[in-house]
């Protein structure tokens, strides 16, 4: 068996017997899982809330995770299970706060901030500081798109948008992005 | 750079087109370098948010999770009616003006306590009238029964507050410190001053309203407002 294979499994198996063992109740277990999915839980709160929310909503994942481990059946990885969580509680929270549906955009004109910096260099945004620039709207959808890879038509449910905004939000999302890619 | 095909690049891009469009914008892109540009860089964007990579946050954020898990969780659990509760927090304006009213409770009572410190029973009576049936031995009696309340509600609200948002814990405990400020100046005053009315009033209304803080946050936690 090739060494990175062999690796593979044994963090799975790994990963597998802690989840059961945090599922019957015991903190240790889970903070190991803490520690192996954190920066994958925070990097997608972070992209897709404001920065300075991040903390809380990641210590809110973790916490619900906890508290409806016993509901994870294994029909998934545990990764791929804590990552949908992460995405339902920040949609949940966007939703309480007010902000879902009022910072989707119809026009170009929120995305003039973004796009803007362009001419003026030592104002140049990288890549990540442009993406946490855009509305929240257009934000969600191209990291849902994007970098987490789900469709529009599942986007659009968990937003509450038809698809055919998620498809427009992407592409003024890409549109500001690509102004802004590494140079 | 915008004619009818540049909003539907994205789409191109992503094989969303159907089959006319697309051989439509294709031909379409062969004869215009504007739009043949914006899509590679479409296509580069794509591929750099493929290449995002994760970040752990800055601080551990470890301590303060494990401070909140409830080991009932697997009571709980058993429990399928408590599945669904919803959870609750406060509202940020709720929360700031429960911090003000708090901040400004502490401050003024203690002022007014500290100046209470000299002989002057009168003026203290004068702030504020104590209860008909309220002697210093019944503020003893009251103080004792007091402490064992707020140790149970503590004591529920560890257990419970998992239900909480983060933001709604972190004020909370913003809140719960100024109180437990103000208990402990009223305390020291107290010391200084034992047989003062108005201290041993103001050490009572400040334990009620930690009492009152932790049944609220307790409510809350407990789907109850």
């Amino acid at each position: 068996m090739p060494r990175q294979v062999l690796e593979d499994t044994l963090t799975a198996d790994s990963i597998a017997a802690d989840t059961a063992l945090a599922a019957s109740g015991d903190p240790s277990a889970f903070e190991r899982l803490y520690r192996s999915h954190v920066a994958r839980v925070h990097t997608l709160v972070r992209r897709m809330l404001d920065a300075d929310e991040a903390d809380d909503v990641t210590q809110d994942v973790f916490i619900r995770a906890w508290q409806k481990l016993s509901t994870f059946r294994g029909e998934s990885a545990f990764g791929t299970w804590l990552h949908r969580l992460a995405v339902n509680v920040v949609l949940a929270r966007r939703k309480r706060v007010g902000v879902e549906r009022g910072r989707f955009l119809t026009e170009d004109g929120p995305l003039d901030g973004v796009t803007g910096r362009r001419e003026t260099p030592e104002l140049s945004l990288d890549f990540e500081e442009a993406l946490a620039r855009l509305p929240a709207g257009a934000r969600q959808v191209f990291v849902l798109h994007d970098v987490e890879g789900y469709r529009h038509d599942e986007i659009a449910r968990m937003l509450g948008v038809v698809p055919g905004t998620s498809k427009s939000q992407l592409h003024h999302a890409r549109m500001a992005l690509r102004r802004h890619l590494d140079r | 750079m915008n004619d009818q095909w540049t909003n539907r690049l994205s789409e191109y891009l992503d094989g969303e087109l159907d089959n006319e469009e697309r051989v439509a914008l294709e031909a379409h892109l062969a004869t215009c370098g504007s739009c043949y540009a914006t899509l590679a860089e479409l296509r580069q964007v794509v591929a750099r948010a493929q290449s995002l990579a994760d970040s752990s946050p800055s601080t551990d954020l470890w301590p303060d999770i494990r401070a909140r898990l409830t080991p009932s969780r697997r009571a709980a659990v058993d429990r399928p009616d408590r599945l669904v509760r919803r959870r609750f927090s406060l509202t940020v304006g709720q929360l700031l003006a429960a911090s003000i009213v708090l901040a400004l409770l502490s401050a003024g009572g203690m002022w007014i306590g500290l100046r209470s410190t000299k002989p002057t029973v009168t003026a203290n009576q004068n702030v504020t009238s104590p209860p008909p049936d309220y002697t210093l031995a019944s503020a003893g009696r009251w103080r004792t029964s007091t402490d064992a309340a707020v140790t149970e509600l503590e004591e529920a609200l560890a257990r419970n507050q998992g239900q909480l948002d983060t933001a709604t814990v972190r004020v909370l405990r913003q809140n719960l410190a100024v109180i437990d400020r103000a208990i402990a100046q009223a305390q020291r005053a107290l010391k200084r001053d034992p047989g003062s009315n108005y201290l041993n009033l103001h050490l009572a209304n400040t334990m009620r309203q930690k009492i009152e803080l932790l049944r609220r946050a307790n409510a809350l936690a407990a789907g109850q407002s």
